[in-house]
């Protein structure tokens, strides 16, 4: 009986009409393929992409060197040196992230007391030279001053869950 | 019925000259005692007997004060005499100073023969500069007179007597903050025990007492322990001086008879202004626990009956407050001061002091919040009885009592942001 | 008085506890192991009972006590965790903390607070003070301690370390109630040499270190042991190591060195280590110029120019080692001399009067326990700044003192102390004849020499006083200190003090001069003493005339020879005449460019194992917790490769412990022993009727590592030189109005800054030894004449 079954489905090709109407269906449907560089995903304002380190408005730079972002790295992905700075401040003199170790848990985030290190909405990054994957203090800082609108819209889309 | 003890010169021309004090019998008890060279033991039964009790607010039965001192251990022993009269609302010690200078002084060569000091000292209050002029003068005097010095009246016995005038800190009140003071250090209490009868003033043994427990001191034995115990009541021998301030047509200070009710001192003090309602009475000085004022008329002016109703005799400095007066008002005034004058050794006070200020000045600007009156009653729990010195339950005591009989007019201030009395609330809006 | 006390059981918290009856309840509770929070009340300091962090409920008692100031009687009920307990010091938590900045993540106390430990038990989640919180400005402690005064809760822990235990009230509290601030009063720099430990006492981060502030968070520090290599204590310290590097330097406890303190010396030198002008490489000197070379070359150099220069003549060899060597490399040096064939070696680098004791000379130790110095009754201290020269031993004496002892100095000035003293400051030239005063008040007997001196003596009231306490004495103890080591009378005083000692039954102990003194003379890096003290009569040439006759080679280790030798002016003329000088060094500075021909770069403390013999005998042994910086390797592996290159036998060691057995076994039957003054032939060197100049080393130059240590190097106490001297004598040599001074010694001449100081006696005139400004002089006591500059 099953032998008969098959034997018609095969001549028939069944099958075939059966996934050609699937793809026949879905011909005239609306597409949901992202043509990705051309298009884009959509990003949540909880991403976490690229890291980035704020300054406040008057462009003091936030981070205080408090190191909660080393001690928390489950990646031991940052690396921080500090020293009073010339104003007798408590400053980072280094603020490395390999990005090779990081694995974007955002912990960093979450630990520092005054949102200066934040990972943003950028996912497209690349490097060409293995040192290039660290990211120093001063690079952090340029990422923060290029999106600090974005950045700062996100945080505060977020701020109503923190 | 007044004026019988301390103030027993106060009807003569200037009383505090020592030809006027020895017209009345001044300076008698002490040649007699170093004459009869009486047993300390003695005077210690006679003033046991009287019902004396600390005058300068924690009402510490002298007598028995007297007895924790071990006359005969070796070494340098020191009387000292708190004149430090800071308590607001209290300035009976002041007139003591000014009007009868000589009983304290032949009070304290008693009191330094009793306990074999050689010398003593009077700690007056920084701001009692006539006062302390007035004192410097008696003791010139006495010197003169052969009452203090080396070898008093020829019986061998020295005493030496110092005046020593505070800097204005309230907190050299406290009998340790004031020996710290007079050695010179910053006056801050010290932790008790030892207590000042074994480690008191440079670390000898010391007796301090109150100005006006010391000044009554040569009537008790002049005229017997009995007599003064017969003069007050049960637990509360004696007269007493009575502070009278605040709205009250005649403020002033009156030595009575203790057990008088309330209303008869209240009308020796010539009574309510005109047109006002009594309102509340703090009966011992600021940090005492405030009274309502229909409660404080049925009461007597006796340790006991003031401590059933929930305060204190204290100092004997009775503060009137009227319908005029805003109770924030009045707390936030007070919680000032303790604020200001806490010594910042112990924690609760150093820090507790000034957030029962800010909370109670916030409520008095209309600032507070509905939560502010469980904070403040809960932060005035946390402060007494952790702390080495009283400052701390001073300061949270009025705070409690306040809110115990007056938290309706404080959620008022916090709801509607202003007085419920009118006026400005300092009870002189007229 | 412990003794006697009785023995009381107490209940806490349903535990019985055995007490002695007076005993404070924190101690019992803290010896029983039951946590009870605090903030002011600290094991060494007076209770002072104003935190009120340790309340607990005692029964029957209404109110909560403090712990802290309870004594403890029997049947005593406490409970530490009760509801009430609780109340009471969460109370008090919130009550600190309302005022407490929450700038905890910039906080260098951060991780490391007393204060976040317990806020983590006690406190709430959520402030419900709304208030603005106090802010206090900060004042500036100088160089070594930072403050930040609004983080400061009160404790009054830094005052009473000052007053209690450092002996100067620097630090004070002003002001009452909340606007109680911790300040100095008058804004200076603190003075004490102890200051460092209110860093250590301070509960939160109101106090701290300034050369570490910021630098690294105490999770990121791994903690070693070490010992601190600056005085004759030997203090038991951690060392903070971060990525390699020491971050700083904090006491370990051990009751018998250094209690829980340390000076500042040993906190604050580890900077040292990092000098800019450390030695990372071995360097060869070229016809004249410096050239980086690798180890091998450097080695061959060195053994070879040594080689060549000695020719067949050993005696033209001499070691010259620094006291702050370890065990380890002074016996290694010592078998490397002796090995060569050379008797010339030794440490004694600012003594200058090597004249004979006899054969068996007293052992130069402190003869007795650190801990003993507490308890003597009388103590006569020679030629000693006792709190600037060892900090913590006159801690300890101060301690003595505070109990009633008697404690008398002589010296050739006044030394500020932090207790009651009989003073004699006399000119350099007078100390001999003040000690023989007091001698001949004893009642010492003498033959010789000595004799000439206590019979020329005239004693007075203050000699007699002295004596006669030092006869009552039970414990009694007679000290000499480095200005006594230095004095050209040495044998002397050490002759007088020795029969003083004998005549009125106390000891004699020495003051060592560096942190190893001790070790030194047991390794047999002495002339004349081979390993374990023992004698031999093997000709042998001890430092001073190592460095007068001038050899033709020498190894000179661990030493800036402008300033760590006797006579500067003169080392340095001699090192530049040998023919071949190879210095093991960790800084390369002008002088040894100028006078080496090899500079091989050594480890310093923290990257070498090694053993320090600390003044009362006890070995302690750290080992190296960094890797030594550049291509610098530690001073037992240079001399050892050195060994082996000299071809010398028995140099195969694989470690450094492998020196010290060798050395122990050596030292097997060693004792200290009191030994026995026979003075020989021994006139006053020192007779001068001018001026005489007074040379003490400052704190913060005693040795290499410390002159290189930043932060120390910018206190009140560190100095590059200057000449003091008092107003009238100032007067005499025309000088009142004078700024800068002229100082010629000998040939010698150098212009210094003049500070008028009434603690200088007449005849005597002060010059610091060991420091730039006076390395063109000579030895640090002689004749001087000044002039205006």
């Amino acid at each position: 009986m099953n032998a008969l079954r098959n034997y018609i489905k095969s001549l028939f090709l069944l099958e075939l009409f059966k996934g050609m109407s699937v793809t026949g269906r879905y011909l005239f449907r609306r597409k949901f393929t992202v043509q990705y560089p051309e298009e884009k995903a959509p990003v949540s304002p909880r991403f976490r992409g690229l890291h980035a380190q704020r300054r406040y408005p008057n462009g003091e730079e936030r981070c205080i060197a408090c190191k909660l972002c080393e001690a928390t790295c489950p990646a031991l992905a940052i690396t921080i040196e500090a020293a009073p700075r010339e104003d007798g401040q408590r400053r980072t003199t280094r603020y490395d992230i390999d990005l090779f170790k990081c694995i974007y848990c955002g912990f960093c985030e979450e630990s520092c007391p005054v949102d200066a290190i934040v990972e943003t909405r950028i996912y497209e990054y690349h490097f060409e030279n293995r040192e290039d994957a660290v990211m120093t203090k001063d690079k952090l800082l340029a990422v923060g001053d290029k999106y600090e609108a974005q950045i700062a819209a996100d945080r505060a889309a977020q701020a109503p869950y923190r | 019925m007044a004026n019988e003890v301390c103030f027993r010169t106060l009807d003569l021309d200037r009383p505090w000259l020592l030809e006027q004090y020895q017209s009345r019998g001044g300076y008698e008890v002490l040649s007699r005692i170093l004459k009869e060279q009486t047993p300390p033991s003695e005077i210690i039964e006679e003033v046991k007997k009287s019902g004396l009790r600390g005058r300068g607010g924690a009402g510490f039965p002298t007598g028995v004060k007297w007895g924790f001192i071990n006359r005969d251990a070796p070494g340098e022993k020191y009387i000292v005499c708190n004149s430090d009269e800071g308590e607001p609302g209290t300035f009976k010690d002041r007139d003591i100073l000014r009007y009868n200078p000589h009983q304290l002084i032949e009070g304290m060569a008693i009191a330094a023969y009793v306990i074999g000091a050689r010398r003593g000292y009077n700690y007056i209050r920084g701001e009692f500069w006539e006062p302390y002029e007035r004192f410097e003068a008696a003791l010139e005097e006495a010197r003169e007179a052969g009452f203090l010095g080396d070898d008093i009246l020829g019986s061998g016995f020295d005493f030496e007597l110092h005046a020593h005038l505070g800097a204005g800190a309230y907190i050299c009140g406290e009998e340790t903050a004031l020996l710290e003071s007079i050695e010179g250090k910053k006056g801050q209490p010290r932790f008790k025990p030892p207590f000042p009868a074994q480690f008191g003033l440079y670390g000898r043994p010391t007796i301090i007492n109150n100005t006006e427990s010391l000044a009554s001191i040569p009537e008790i034995l002049r005229q017997g322990g009995d007599w003064f115990r017969e003069l007050g009541v049960e637990n509360s021998g004696g007269t007493k001086l009575f502070a009278v301030s605040g709205n009250v047509n005649n403020p002033g200070v009156f030595e009575v008879r203790m057990g008088m009710p309330f209303a008869e001192l209240l009308e020796l003090a010539g009574g309510m202004k005109e047109g006002r309602q009594l309102k509340a009475v703090i009966p011992g000085g600021s940090s005492a626990p405030v009274i309502p004022g229909a409660q404080m008329m049925d009461l007597t002016m006796d340790y006991d009956a003031i401590q059933k109703a929930g305060s204190m005799l204290g100092s004997g400095a009775v503060i009137v407050l009227d319908d005029s007066n805003c109770m924030v008002k009045v707390l936030e005034r007070m919680s000032y001061f303790y604020h200001e004058e806490s010594c910042g050794q112990c924690t609760p006070c150093r820090e507790g002091t000034g957030w029962l200020y800010r909370v109670v000045h916030r409520i008095e600007t209309g600032q507070g919040r509905p939560e502010d009156l469980d904070l403040l009653d809960d932060v005035a729990t946390k402060i007494p009885g952790r702390t080495i010195c009283a400052l701390g339950d001073a300061a949270a005591m009025p705070v409690s009592g306040m809110l115990r009989h007056f938290r309706d007019e404080f959620a008022y201030h916090v709801e509607h942001g202003r007085c419920m009395v009118g006026g400005n609330g300092n009870g002189n809006s007229n | 008085m412990s003794e006697d006390r009785a023995t009381v059981t107490i209940e806490v918290d349903g535990r019985e506890i055995q007490a002695k009856a007076g005993d404070m309840l924190i101690n019992v509770t803290d010896a029983a192991g039951i946590p009870i929070p605090r903030f002011c009340y600290h094991k060494k300091l007076s209770v002072a009972a104003n935190c009120r962090m340790c309340l607990v409920e005692v029964e029957n008692v209404p109110k909560p006590l403090p712990a802290c100031a309870t004594p403890v009687n029997d049947g005593m009920k406490v409970y530490t965790r009760s509801p009430k307990a609780i109340a009471a010091q969460k109370g008090t938590m919130e009550f600190l903390l309302i005022n407490h900045p929450l700038d905890c993540p910039i906080c260098d106390q951060g991780g490391e607070c007393e204060l976040q430990d317990v806020a983590m038990g006690y406190g709430g989640d959520v402030s419900r003070f709304v208030e603005a919180k106090r802010v206090v400005p900060n004042p500036d402690l100088g160089p070594l301690v930072s403050t930040d005064m609004t983080r400061c809760i009160h404790c009054t822990r830094c005052v009473r370390f000052g007053a209690e235990i450092a002996g100067i009230r620097e630090l004070g509290a002003t002001g009452r109630g909340e606007h109680m601030r911790i300040g100095t009063y008058v804004e200076h720099a603190l003075n004490s040499e102890l200051s460092g430990n209110i860093i250590d006492v301070c509960p939160v981060g109101a106090l701290t270190s300034k050369p570490f502030r910021f630098r690294a968070r105490a999770w990121e520090l791994t903690q070693f042991d070490g010992i601190a290599p600056h005085d004759a204590v030997g203090a038991n310290i951690h060392l903070h190591v971060q990525n390699g590097k020491v971050m700083r330097v904090v006491p370990k406890e051990n009751e018998a060195i250094n209690e829980t303190w340390i000076s500042d010396r040993d906190r604050f030198s580890y900077e040292g280590l990092y000098s800019s002008d450390r030695l990372m490489q071995p360097m060869l000197k070229d016809n004249g110029a410096w050239r980086e070379v690798e180890w091998e070359e450097a080695l061959e150099a060195a053994v070879n120019g040594l080689r060549a220069a000695m020719g067949s003549d050993s005696a033209q060899f001499g070691t010259l080692i620094a006291p702050t060597s370890t065990v380890e490399e002074l016996y290694l040096a010592q078998k490397l001399t002796r090995g060569l064939g050379s008797g010339n070696i030794d440490h004694r680098l600012r003594q200058t009067d090597f004249r004979s004791l006899g054969d068996h000379p007293p052992f130069p130790w402190l003869n007795g326990a650190i801990a003993d110095l507490e308890d003597v009754d009388a103590a006569l201290v020679i030629g000693s700044h006792t709190r600037k020269e060892q900090p913590l031993l006159a801690h300890r004496l101060r301690k003595a003192a505070l109990k009633g002892a008697y404690v008398a100095l002589l010296n050739p000035f006044e030394v500020p102390l932090s207790h009651d003293a009989e003073q004699i400051a006399v000119s350099p030239a007078s100390m001999v004849a003040e000690l023989a005063a007091i001698a001949k008040a004893a009642g010492v007997k003498a033959t010789g020499d000595l004799k000439k001196r206590i019979d020329g003596a005239k004693p007075d009231d203050r000699h007699k006083a002295i004596a006669q306490r030092l006869r009552d004495a039970g414990h009694g103890r007679i000290l000499l200190g480095n200005l006594a080591a230095a004095h050209p009378d040495y044998v002397l005083l050490q002759a007088l003090a020795s029969e003083l000692a004998q005549t009125v039954g106390a000891g004699l102990g020495y003051l060592p001069v560096a942190a190893n003194s001790v070790g030194a003379a047991i390794a047999g890096a002495e002339a004349g003493r081979l390993p374990g003290w023992k004698r031999t009569d093997a000709a042998a040439l001890d430092a001073g005339a190592m460095l007068e006759k001038g050899l033709r080679t020498y190894l000179i280790a661990g030493i800036d020879p402008e300033l760590d030798c006797a006579n500067p002016a003169g080392a340095v003329a001699t090192l530049a005449g040998a023919e071949c000088v190879v210095a093991l060094t960790a800084y390369r500075t002008p002088t040894l460019e100028q006078v080496a021909d090899v500079m091989l770069p050594m480890a310093l403390f923290a990257e070498t194992s090694g053993t320090y013999v600390n003044g009362e005998g006890t070995w302690q042994g750290a080992r190296g917790v960094v890797a030594p910086v550049g291509k610098a390797r530690p001073a037992w592996k240079i001399l050892r490769v050195l060994g082996n290159l000299l071809g010398l036998e028995g140099f195969d060691y694989e470690s450094a412990d492998a020196v010290r057995s060798e050395l122990e076994a050596e030292c097997e039957g060693f004792e200290p022993a009191a030994g026995e003054i026979e003075l020989g032939d021994a006139a006053l060197m020192l007779q001068n009727d001018g001026l005489v100049r007074a040379g003490d080393v400052p704190i913060y130059a005693a040795d290499t590592l410390v002159r290189r240590a930043g932060a120390l190097q910018h206190t009140p106490d560190a100095t590059t030189g200057f000449v003091s001297l008092n107003p009238t004598e100032a007067a005499r040599a025309g000088l009142a109005d004078a700024r800068e001074v002229r100082v010629t010694q000998g040939e010698n001449s150098v212009t210094l800054p003049l500070e008028i100081d009434p603690a200088v006696p007449d005849g005597c005139v002060r010059i610091p030894a060991g420091v730039p400004g006076s390395a063109g002089l000579g030895v640090p006591f002689g004749a001087v004449g000044l002039e205006k500059g």
